[in-house]
This record gives C-alpha cells, sequence and structure tokens, in this order.
C-alpha cells in the first residue's frame, strides 16, 4: 500500500495534474492536505481489519481452551462417577422416516425393533430366535401349527393393553396390506387368537425360515386403535418412546415410563441417536464428546482411537453386509461361465479389503458367517491372474481383443471400489466401464429392470438366500437344484437339516458363480470409556439399547 | 402504478411457466420414489401398492394440475418420504443457508466494494495491474477449492490454525448463536471471496463509467481531490447499478453455496434438494424448485423497485412510456463481464 504512495504524483495522474494546476494558490494548498491524510487512511483500515481479525482468533482460541479445559474438568468428575441420564449414541444411516410397515432400510430396523416396537419373538445378537412378546412356542410335528403363548399383562406406551388380539391383527394386516416383508409370510394362512394370551399361526407350507422372519419386521405388533403419523413418530410396546425425529440429526427416545417387562426396562432415562452421515465430522463429535458411542466408524479413521485406550474402546464384530458383484447371467457375454470365473479368479479380494482399512472379512458365498448353512467358501476362487488369463482365453479374448463391460454401481458406495475392480479386471482382459449411478437410478436400471451387465450392491439383510432361488430377482438365477435345495431347506423340521441342504445350495451357488462376493462388511464400533451395555455383535440390523449405560 | 402492474404479471407468467418446466423436467429422471421405499428387498407388488398410495399411477395432467390446485390454495404439499409439510422443511433448512448467503454477501461487499474503488483510484500501472489480476484470480477460484483450502489451512481438528469448526451445523441450531456462527464463517468466506471479486469487477467498471461523465470532473472543479470526488460523488452515482448487482449476487448464491454446503456438511437447502432429488421424492422436489424459482423472481422484482426508488431518472424516462429498468440492470451486468 506504501508503493501506492510513490506513484501517486507520477505519470497516470494526468488529471489530477490538471486539477492541482489551479492558479489560486490557497485551492493547491487545500487540495494537498487530504493527499497527506490519504496513506493514513489506508493504514488505519489495514489495521482495524488486522485487529478484527486477531480479536476474532483470539477469542475463538480462547473458547476453544476453555472448552478443552472444561472437558478436563469434567473428566476429573469421573472419580466421582456419576451415571448420566442420557447416552448419545451416532450412526452413519439415518432412516427417512420412521414408517417401519412402508419404508425400507435397515437403519429402521436397527433403531427401531426391540426398543419402540417389539416383535412376538426378538433376536439376539447372535442373531438366535429368542422370547419376545410370546414367553414360549410350540411348532407342530408337521411344520404348519405355530402356537405363542405370550407373557401376561403387556401394554403399549399409550396404556393401551397388548393382548393375543393385537399379535394377530398385526400380522394378518402385514399379509393383506402388503406391508414390507409381507413376502416373509407367504407361507402363512392366517394367525388367530385362541385366547387372550395364546395365538395360533397356520400355515400352508412348511416354513423353517418363519420363526427367525418374526424376529423382524413381520413379527412386530401394533397397536391396532392408536392413531399417529407413523412417518414422524412411533407408537410400540417397546422400554423407550419416541419423543422427536428429524432425519437430518437425530431421534429422541425416552425410556418408556409403562413398560411391561421388568427384565428390559430402560437403564438410561434419555437416549439420543445422531446422524452423522459425514465421516470425519462423525469422529470429531465423539472426540469432542457430543455422542459416547459410535458406530460404523471407517476402519481407516480407527487408529486415533485404538492407539488411546484408555478413554475409547474400538470393537469390530461380524454382520449380514455382503458386497454382492452381480453378474447378468442373462446377458449373452456372461452367460459363458468361464467368463464369470475368470473374473472371480481375476480379484484380488485381500487388496480390496486391505485398502478398506483391514477389517473386512472375506466371503466366498452367498450366505454371510451370522447365517444358518455358512461355510468358509473361500477356497473356491482364490486369487490367480493365470487361471482367470487362461479362462478368458478359453472363451475367445485376449489382451488384444478384451471383453468389454459395464458395471453399475450406486454412488453411495464411493468410487474407489468401481476402480479398484477396474484396474484388477484390466490385468485379465477386460475392459470395464464404470457407471456410477444415483441409488434410486440403479434401483430402476437393475433392481427393477433387470437391465445391467455387473453391479455391485451392499445387500445388508440376513437370511436372503432366497435371493438365489427366485429367478425373478435382479440377479436372474435360475438354477433347479438350488430352488429344490432351498425348497427342501424350508421344508425341513429341525435346524441342522435345514442349515445341510443351505450349504449344499450356497456351493452350488458359488461354483456356478452368478456373482463374486467381494466381502462381508463388518462394523467398527467405539465407545468412549464408561459406556456399558453396548451390543458388541450385528450392531447393524440388532441395537437393543435397554442396557447401555455411561459413567460420566 | 403501470410499472408495478406490468411487472406483477410478468412476475404470475414467469412462475406458471416455472410450474410447467419443473414438473416436466424431473418426470424424466429414471426411477420413482416408490421403487426407493421399497428397497432391494422389493416385490413387484409392493411397489406397485406403494404407487397407487402415492397416486403415482395416475395420468401426468392429473399429478400436475393437483400439484398446481394445492400451490392456488398456498399449499405446497407434504413429503412423500418424510411426511411432513414441504414447507416446514424448506424453513427449517433456509435458517441456514439464509445466514449463510446473508454472510458470504456481507464478506463479498466487505471484499468487493474497497477494492473496485482502489482499482479505480490506483494510479500506478503495476498497482492497477495487480489489482486486475486480483480480480480476474479471486473470481476464477472455485468456491470448492478455496473451501478445501480454508479447511486445509482454518478447520478444528484437521487445519494448520485450528479454529473455526468446518464439519457440520450444531444440532441444537441458533440456540447456540455462537457455534451455530462460527461453523458459518469457513463456508461464507469461501463463497464470499468468489462473489467478492465479482462485485470489484463491477464496482471498478461502474464507477469508472461515472468517471467518463462530467461528474467527476466538476466535484473536482469545486475543490475536491480525486479520491474524495470518487468515493463521494462517483460511488454514490454508482449505488443504483451497484445495488443491483448485490441483488444478482444474492440470487446466484442461493445455488452457489449448495457446492460449499455440501463440502462442509451443512445440511442446508442445497442438502435437501439433493436428498429429496436423490429419494425421488417428487412433489417435495418440484415445491422446493418452486419456491427457489418464485425467491428469484421476487427478489429480481423488489431490486427493480429500489433501483427506481434510488434513481429518479428511471422514473423521469417511464414517464415518457419506456421501460428503462431492465435496460440498466442489463448494461450494468454487461459492463461486469468485460
Amino acid at each position: 500500500m506504501s508503493q501506492n504512495n510513490g506513484a501517486h504524483g507520477k505519470p497516470g495522474a494526468t488529471k489530477q495534474n490538471n486539477a492541482s494546476a489551479s492558479t489560486d494558490a490557497a485551492l493547491n494548498a487545500r487540495a494537498k492536505s487530504p493527499k497527506g491524510g490519504k496513506p493514513k487512511g489506508w493504514l488505519i483500515s489495514l489495521i482495524a481489519v488486522l485487529v478484527v481479525v486477531a480479536i476474532v482468533i483470539g477469542v475463538t482460541v480462547f473458547f476453544n481452551n476453555k472448552a478443552a479445559n472444561d472437558s478436563s474438568i469434567a473428566g476429573d468428575d469421573s472419580n466421582a462417577s456419576k451415571t448420566s441420564d442420557t447416552v448419545t449414541v451416532g450412526i452413519k444411516l439415518a432412516p427417512v422416516n420412521l414408517d417401519i410397515r412402508h419404508q425400507s432400510g435397515s437403519a429402521l430396523e436397527q433403531l427401531l425393533i426391540g426398543n419402540v416396537y417389539e416383535g412376538i419373538v426378538s433376536r439376539d445378537s447372535n442373531n438366535k430366535v429368542q422370547p419376545g412378546l410370546a414367553k414360549s412356542w410350540e411348532i407342530s410335528d408337521d411344520g404348519l401349527t405355530y402356537t405363542f403363548h405370550l407373557n401376561e399383562k403387556m401394554n403399549f406406551s399409550n396404556g393401551d393393553e397388548l393382548n393375543a388380539d393385537d399379535v394377530a391383527w398385526s400380522i394378518n394386516e402385514l399379509k393383506a396390506q402388503k406391508y414390507y416383508n409381507y413376502d416373509q409370510v407367504k407361507s402363512l394362512d392366517k394367525a388367530e387368537a385362541v385366547d387372550a394370551n395364546t395365538v395360533k399361526l397356520t400355515l400352508t407350507t412348511p416354513d423353517s425360515n418363519l420363526l427367525w422372519n418374526l424376529t423382524g419386521r413381520a413379527g412386530l405388533v401394533f397397536d391396532k386403535d392408536a392413531q399417529y403419523d407413523a412417518k414422524t413418530s412411533a407408537l410400540g410396546s417397546g422400554p423407550y418412546t419416541v419423543v422427536s425425529f428429524d432425519s437430518s440429526d437425530k431421534l429422541v427416545l425416552k425410556a418408556n415410563e409403562k413398560y411391561w417387562n421388568a427384565d428390559r426396562k430402560a437403564k438410561t432415562a434419555n437416549m439420543i441417536v445422531r446422524f452423522l452421515t459425514d465421516d470425519n465430522a462423525a469422529v470429531n463429535a465423539l472426540k469432542g464428546g457430543d455422542v459416547q458411542v459410535l458406530t460404523s466408524v471407517p476402519a481407516t479413521l480407527t487408529k486415533q482411537f485404538q492407539s488411546d485406550s484408555a478413554n475409547y474402546t474400538v470393537s469390530t464384530s461380524d454382520g449380514s453386509d455382503k458386497f454382492v458383484l452381480a453378474f447378468n447371467v442373462t446377458n449373452p457375454k456372461l452367460a459363458d461361465q468361464r467368463v464369470r470365473q475368470a473374473i472371480r479368479y481375476g480379484i484380488d479380494h485381500d487388496q480390496i479389503i486391505a485398502s478398506r482399512g483391514g477389517v473386512d472379512a472375506p466371503l466366498g458365498g452367498p450366505i454371510p458367517s451370522v447365517d444358518p448353512g455358512y461355510e468358509d467358501l473361500t477356497n473356491l476362487y482364490p486369487h490367480s491372474v493365470d487361471k482367470a488369463k487362461a479362462l478368458m482365453a478359453e472363451a475367445g479374448y485376449t489382451a488384444d481383443k478384451p471383453l468389454q463391460l459395464t458395471l453399475t454401481y450406486a454412488n453411495v458406495y464411493g468410487t474407489e471400489l468401481g476402480d479398484q475392480l477396474k484396474s484388477q479386471l484390466s490385468q485379465i482382459g477386460i475392459d470395464l466401464k464404470i457407471n456410477y449411478v444415483e441409488f434410486s437410478t440403479w434401483l430402476q436400471d437393475v433392481h427393477t429392470n433387470g437391465d445391467y451387465e455387473l453391479s455391485l450392491v451392499d445387500h445388508a439383510e440376513s437370511h436372503d438366500f432366497y435371493k438365489w432361488a427366485t429367478p425373478t430377482y435382479y440377479y436372474h438365477y435360475d438354477n433347479k437344484q438350488v430352488q429344490d435345495l432351498y425348497a427342501k431347506a424350508l421344508a425341513a423340521t429341525s435346524d441342522d437339516e435345514a442349515d445341510g441342504y443351505l450349504k449344499q445350495a450356497a456351493k452350488i451357488v458359488s461354483e456356478d458363480a452368478p456373482a463374486d462376493w467381494l466381502f462381508g462388511y463388518r462394523v467398527t464400533v467405539v465407545t468412549a470409556k464408561g459406556v456399558d451395555g453396548f451390543p458388541q455383535q450385528l450392531s447393524q440390523s440388532v441395537l437393543p439399547l435397554y442396557a447401555v449405560t455411561y459413567r460420566q | 402504478m403501470r410499472f408495478l402492474a406490468h411487472r406483477l404479471l410478468l412476475f404470475v407468467a414467469a412462475l406458471f411457466g416455472v410450474s410447467v418446466l419443473v414438473f416436466v423436467a424431473l418426470r424424466i429422471l429414471p426411477g420413482d420414489v416408490a421403487a426407493v421405499m421399497a428397497g432391494t428387498a422389493a416385490t413387484p407388488d409392493r411397489i406397485a401398492a406403494l404407487r397407487t398410495q402415492f397416486g403415482l399411477d395416475r395420468p401426468l395432467i392429473t399429478q400436475y394440475l393437483d400439484w398446481v390446485g394445492g400451490l392456488l390454495h398456498g399449499d405446497l404439499g407434504t413429503s412423500a418420504l418424510t411426511g411432513r409439510a414441504v414447507v416446514a422443511q424448506v424453513g427449517q433448512r433456509a435458517s441456514l443457508t439464509f445466514p449463510l448467503i446473508i454472510l458470504s454477501l456481507f464478506i463479498a461487499l466487505l471484499i468487493g466494494l474497497p477494492l473496485g474503488c482502489a482499482s479505480v483510484l490506483a494510479n500506478g500501472r503495476r498497482m492497477r495491474g495487480f489489482l486486475h489480476v486480483l480480480a480476474i484470480v479471486g473470481g476464477a477460484v472455485p468456491a470448492l477449492w478455496s473451501g478445501l483450502l480454508l479447511i486445509l489451512l482454518f478447520s478444528r481438528g484437521t487445519g494448520l490454525i485450528g479454529i473455526f469448526p468446518s464439519q457440520g451445523f450444531p444440532s441444537e441450531g441458533w440456540h447456540n448463536p455462537g457455534r451455530a456462527l462460527s461453523s458459518l464463517v469457513l463456508p461464507a468466506v469461501a463463497t464470499g471471496i468468489v462473489a467478492g471479486a465479482g462485485i470489484m469487477r463491477y464496482t471498478r467498471a461502474a464507477v469508472g463509467d461515472v468517471m467518463d461523465g462530467g461528474a467527476i470532473d466538476m466535484a473536482m472543479a469545486c475543490g475536491m481531490t480525486r479520491t474524495q470526488a470518487v468515493l463521494r460523488v462517483g460511488l454514490r452515482l454508482a449505488t443504483p447499478q451497484l445495488v443491483s448487482v448485490a441483488g444478482l449476487t444474492f440470487a446466484q448464491m442461493i445455488t452457489g453455496v449448495m457446492v460449499v454446503e455440501s463440502l462442509f456438511a451443512l445440511p442446508g437447502l442445497g442438502a435437501l434438494l439433493i436428498g429429496d432429488v436423490g429419494n425421488r421424492d417428487l412433489i417435495a422436489v418440484q415445491s422446493e424448485l418452486f419456491l427457489l424459482a418464485a425467491f428469484f423472481l421476487l427478489l429480481g422484482l423488489v431490486i427493480d423497485l429500489i433501483h427506481r426508488a434510488l434513481d429518479p431518472r428511471l422514473k423521469a424516462a417511464d414517464a415518457t412510456g419506456t421501460d428503462a429498468g431492465d435496460g440498466t440492470t442489463g448494461s450494468a451486468a454487461s459492463k461486469g463481464g468485460e
């Protein structure tokens, strides 16, 4: 700015010269005096700006330090060991609404089942069926009649009584109104209340999956007399009630004072679930103490917590999420089994898992480790570029004449996966084009219309092997043997028998290579010191919060 | 008065055009809200049932008339997905986006006006060139990039000088004004710099224009120095044009801040629109876009009115039967582009 000063009297100022070349000496004198003041004006404004910036920085730094001191003081209080009446949990995926009978998405099941809504039976963290509203049940020898004995003196959070009528109504309504997952009870003929505490389900065909299905949305019991907006609130019989819900911010839960079950009464009065879609913001929220638990932290961001084991606990557990790279077998290029097998040999799963932080589980087939019928099938197609190249050559493709394929996948999964697959498959003579689309476009093109070559999606549902036995599903996989085995598994009356058939079927599917299972996503949960009772397993789908406590 | 009636008529006609355009454009997108709601385990039956429930199986004309009928009653509809009124959703998000825009505009004016005047006043060739380059570089830097740079420099946690939060908005919102404001500082600076460079160029052009007229010479003849004349007379004469420019910048920023919102993970209008388009919640999207378009148009109307109030010559021109309002705004805009 001071340069401006020197340049001022010089060449460019022609007009100025004219003006100051006044004949009136007094005017000239007046004209010069403000010129002398001018640099001061600039200087003053410059100083003013600097001062303002300095003050802003100073104040924020001061407040930051103060906040840090406050939290360290709070840390000292931990000796007093006070149980907090509020626990805040951060999760990544927010449900768009709370309408569990219409809206898809595992986030809804995760948040509401077992906390706000309860099912006739429940699921534990090992994915096994446990008593729920029913304390016991009997299944007839032919597998066609299920009799449930309900707990006594149950009620909804609004005080309404919960009895066998509500249970039977809820299940019949699911089927009649075609609510979400109604297809899970297609073997059901009808549900009826035998007396106030007994419900009988009659089936048309045996269904070994039914009981497990009833632990999910299909078995939930709703209050038929209650009026509420199911999209913005929820009314059930669980240990918590919904105070408020905003899908861009948080779900606030409060302990249900009228809860019927003394064993599962909420231990913390207020439970807040915050939706933190941005991973860095989520990590900062945990570090800043805004949340006490953070689920689904990317493994690449957990190092800082692992190294601070005095204040944080990091745990990773198996889940039912399967990243499925589906091959459209009705496409002429992919109808050739050699091509499909070559792709499976050509993909280096270890590399993909390592780049994601090394916690995900290799998965060789359609059934994840938490589901019945699981067996380790990763040895069927070990990574081998040579084998893949040989198969591609057999099928008539070489490096000079590569096979052109298009992978369609949704932009919720990040571009890295597609890029990795592209570079891995280019080594075996496949020129992979990536079609990176919105999730709704993927749903329309791939899921609804089945119009794709390769598709990648995370199938989060547990017990979803039926998709490989349903040719109308977008996999288009049609194998009579698999369908027969799956039918036998459903008709089986003992779990062992059913598992055996599922194992056989899963192996056939994997050998046939209608898809590659890139990995099983394993969820990483970080809890702050003092948090107790947070479920360690399967927290992506079953998240009972009643036992969670936080000691400050 | 005739001017106002004329403008209002245009306003209504434009709104109608916008409603048709928005409606048709959104139907071209593949996929629908029923499929999104039904998810990956959906059966065709389930999707069909949801389509009926949302009225998506009706003819498009019926759907359009239904929607416009609602608009005429002031009913913007309810989001199919969240079950909330669209007005409420927009209001909630606007309480973040509008403060952000106003803050950005404030920063832009703070940068643009003084530097614009300085570049008119600068005498040395070097100074002039420097300010010219500054204006071009400032205008050419994408807000996305400057935002990233600001995060690297000033964000709490990752920045060199970690003073401002860079991700998200406090969950308690404006109940905690300090935190809310501090989370808007970096995004506002990111957009403010770009817009500020634009305003700087406009200011230079507008004030330069005035200098070519006789007013400055006159003022200097009356005894003011060049600086005084430019700042006191030139700037005041250029005010009507600058108000137009500031108004246009405000309107541009409504879309401009959306990029920055997503960079700083702020749940503003941009995030709402992107989410709703992604979920194919078309009733919500079309009402939101309609509201935004109506706001743009209203802003244009208000600017024209202020413009006339500030510049008496326009009223005089109107008396002789020409509508000069658009002409002046247009010329200011074209000057700025040089």
